[in-house]
């Protein structure tokens, strides 16, 4: 189900059932302007970071959109996955929706033993101390759309104390 | 029911006789190994494999330690809004089964959705109506996995891809299901040494993709366990991991260390057309398969054998070196 | 009973399936009956996914019929049939059954099911092409999920007409002519909130003409969805002959009779599982002709290379191929 939406600001949103493309930014990325909008309208939305505002104010954008729409998401990649997972909670397919994440960025490493997501700029392969629970988290490639980030786990459990 | 060979002047328990040993050979590489399911298997120290729903001595004892598992982490227990029917489409699919399987202790009685399901196990006599969560005394699926001994995930079919959109995972080989919940089967196995190169997964993919409703087949996977601990998620993997380490040089590794033999059953759901996976774990001790000859040496030599990638993959290169001379005797 | 109609050899196509009694039979038009079977002993039949198809063995031969319910518990299953008077005779077969009949059949297969995360289904029928979309409708009536049907109808021959109005009320639209249909259709496909699915069935350029309008209007790949087994039949075809290269073989393949039950016929079964040219099942490697391609399997450019054909429904241009077999 898609999450309840607030209410977009007065004038942000594009006209009701757009099918054009959406282009959305966070932080200093840029979506390079002819991507992906071969001939169709484009709408272009900026945030500084997906934080719950940023995300109900995409949904809201969505909500108006119609079957046809296409979506870009650039920034860092935490705040690119958070936008692409309420995307998909939105109906919208994999294919519909174009990923421009910057390699290096904020990521979401979410850690097994207490479900704490921890915000880290290391890359996919190192250690990341977990803030909920300290314990120092290992995250590699693996990776949940619907939660936006990586699984990370006790990185040095089976050594000994 | 039980035989077994005879062990010195012992016939051997059914926690041996009934066990699927996994290993036709001395060495064990990834296949995409799928049968169909309810072929009996004979083995050298019995059979397995009749059933689709195996019930076992221990089955009151896992279904507690499930609950008390799922009462300490309900992540372990997820249902994405749109798998509720395939839930319901298991559970009408599962009960007759059970019931058919075995009779003398369970019975299902079906007019339209009111259902009647009986469980002597349990003490259990419980009237439902299918499709109606409220009819149940706890939500569907934890329902179901209050009955049955496997793990349960349910897979919804889409954009030509597999999702594991449901499940109930309490007894998982490291993994974490609660994580994984809403992935691809392909991104599931991401980490798996091996098997992309080797296209086994987008086989194993394609049979499932293309298994109609009705079909059942299943198959076997297998890693090693210290002491019978079901519950080796990730979650739980920092009480657990320390065990990999100190077994090695632990005198009681022959009856702390466990053969984990994951008997799963793939089966496409009639009406909601969700692909169900079964995943029955049964655990044995390296004493009790040093009990059968053939097995004590074939697992010896498949553990000695094993390439490292897949041990580590596994968890079990800390110690298979000493299990595998303990049951080579060398 | 009629003793012509159960066939003492059984179909491939419907082996291991069901031996079902016919139980009613409903004129809906013209040339559309439907027809409904049960279990003689009376027990509930096994359930099927929305857009499932049965297979139904007449005389011979062996055809697809999508059925028309939900699928929940069956205790019934229906198929509604368009008599084709020139067509390879299933559908002429089908009309001659009588209540009390026994017919074979394959246990429901699924090829055209719903997509559970739907947001809402957009559901285009034309003509006979409304059979899986009753199933459909049924379907997300009892799922409480949202299902709009677009049916297209010549005047005086919908069949269904009354239960798709029952049904879907104010979310059925009717089309009868085919410039109100492709205004229909246009206002539609530019109005579909995010996550609809589009389910498309009637006669193949139908097809073609509603899912080229959609990709022009954005519509992704991944939200169509097409089913074949609605539509009518294909032609009886030509007669050819075949040369199994491995096996030294030479087969004769008569009008009305398709290249996989030849094979199945001479004891050379292929594996196979719609027999409606849509799963790929039944590939055959060619080494040597031109193939008459009718599957929706391959692509345009797999069948321009005239090296794989699918033995189902595929036939010959030249007098003789040769294949790998």
């Amino acid at each position: 189900m898609c999450p309840i939406a607030m209410a977009p600001a007065a004038g942000t949103g594009p006209e009701a059932g757009f099918r054009g493309v959406i282009r959305v930014s966070f932080g200093t990325a840029a979506v390079p302007a002819a991507e992906g909008s071969a001939g169709m309208a484009g709408h272009d939305v900026r945030f500084d970071a997906a934080d719950r505002e940023a995300l109900a104010s995409l949904i809201a954008v969505l909500e108006q959109a119609r079957v046809g729409v296409r979506l870009i998401l650039a920034g860092p990649p935490a705040d690119v996955a958070a936008a692409a997972a309420a995307a998909a909670a939105c109906g919208l397919l994999e294919e519909e929706v174009t990923l421009l994440a910057n390699e290096s960025g904020r990521r979401l490493v979410f850690c097994a033993h207490c479900r704490t997501a921890n915000t880290t700029v290391q890359g996919v392969g190192s250690e990341v101390d977990c803030e909920g629970c300290a314990t120092t988290l290992a995250f590699s490639g693996h990776f949940s759309r619907r939660i936006g980030g990586y699984l990370g786990f006790a990185a040095h459990a089976e050594e000994a104390a | 029911m039980s035989s077994g060979v005879i062990d010195g002047t012992a016939v051997l328990p059914e926690r041996i006789s009934r066990f699927p040993f996994p290993f036709p050979s001395d060495s064990y590489r990834y296949s995409t190994n799928v049968e169909p399911a309810l072929k009996t298997v004979v083995t050298e120290a019995g059979a397995w494999g009749g059933r689709l729903l195996d019930i076992d001595e221990h089955y009151r004892h896992e279904l507690t330690e499930r609950d008390a598992v799922l009462t300490r982490d309900p992540t372990r227990l997820q249902v994405l809004p749109h798998m509720r029917p395939a839930v319901w489409d298991a559970i009408s699919t599962l009960l007759p089964i059970m019931a058919a399987e075995h009779p003398d202790a369970m019975s299902f009685d079906r007019d339209g959705n009111a259902c009647r399901w009986q469980n002597t196990l349990q003490d259990l006599d419980l009237e439902f109506t299918l499709g109606d969560d409220g009819s149940l005394p706890v939500e569907p699926l934890r329902f179901l996995g209050s009955q049955i001994q496997d793990d349960i995930a349910l897979l919804d079919q889409r954009e030509g891809a597999l999702w594991l959109d449901a499940g109930l995972v309490t007894f998982a080989a490291d993994w974490s299901f609660g994580f994984d919940v809403g992935m691809k089967f392909l991104e599931v196995h991401g980490p798996v040494p091996r098997v992309h190169q080797e296209q086994i997964i987008t086989r194993a993919q394609q049979f499932l993709l293309r298994l109609q409703p009705g079909e059942k087949y299943r198959r076997a996977n297998w890693t090693m366990t210290v002491d019978r601990r079901l519950d080796t998620s990730t979650e739980t993997y920092p009480q657990w991991a320390r065990d990999r380490a100190t077994v090695a040089g632990d005198p009681a590794l022959p009856d702390r260390l466990h053969l984990r033999v994951e008997v799963q059953h793939l089966i496409r759901l009639p009406h909601s057309g969700a692909v169900l996976f079964l995943v029955r774990t049964h655990l044995l001790s390296l004493s009790d398969i040093a009990r059968v000859p053939a097995w004590r040496e074939r697992l010896g030599r498949v553990l000695a054998e094993l390439p490292e990638d897949m041990a580590e993959y596994k968890g079990i290169s800390r110690y298979r070196s000493a299990a595998s001379a303990w049951l080579l005797g060398t | 009973m009629t003793a012509t109609a159960l066939q003492a050899k059984v179909h491939p196509a419907v082996e291991g399936g069901l031996l079902l009694e016919v139980a009613d039979l409903s004129v809906q038009t013209a040339s559309v009956t439907s027809i409904t079977f049960t279990d003689p002993a009376g027990t509930a039949l096994p359930g099927y996914v929305p857009g499932s198809h049965l297979v139904v063995q007449y005389g011979d031969g062996a055809n697809a019929y999508s059925l028309t319910g939900s699928g929940r518990h069956p205790s019934e299953y229906t198929i509604s049939v368009l008599r084709v008077d020139d067509g390879a005779g299933g559908s002429l077969a089908m009309h001659r059954l009588a209540v009390g009949d026994l017919v074979r059949v394959s246990h429901p297969r699924s090829a055209f099911a719903p997509v559970a995360t739907a947001r809402h289904h957009l559901l285009i029928a034309a003509g006979i092409g409304i059979t899986p979309m009753l199933s459909h409708a049924r379907a997300a009536a009892e799922r409480d999920s949202e299902a709009t049907l677009v049916y297209v109808y010549r005047p005086g021959q919908g069949a269904h007409v009354q239960q798709a109005r029952e049904l879907l009320g104010p979310a059925l639209a009717e089309c009868t002519d085919r410039g109100s249909f492709q205004e229909e259709l246009t206002r539609r496909l530019t109005d579909q909130k995010l996550g609809t699915h589009l389910y498309l069935c009637g006669p193949a350029a139908f097809m073609d003409t509603v899912l080229a309008r959609a990709r022009e209007l954005g519509w992704p790949q991944g939200r169509l969805h097409s089913e074949p087994f609605g539509a009518a039949e294909l032609d009886q075809g030509e007669p050819f002959t075949v040369n199994l290269a491995r096996s030294g073989v030479t087969l004769e393949v008569p009008a009305g009779i398709s290249l996989l039950e030849a094979l199945e016929n001479a004891g050379k079964g292929v594996p196979n599982m719609c027999r409606k040219g849509v799963c790929g099942e039944c590939s055959l490697q060619v080494l040597r002709g031109a193939p008459l391609h009718r599957d929706l399997y391959l692509s345009e450019q797999e069948k321009s290379a005239n090296t794989t054909m699918m033995c189902c429904v595929s036939r010959s241009l030249d007098q003789e191929l040769e294949l790998d077999l």
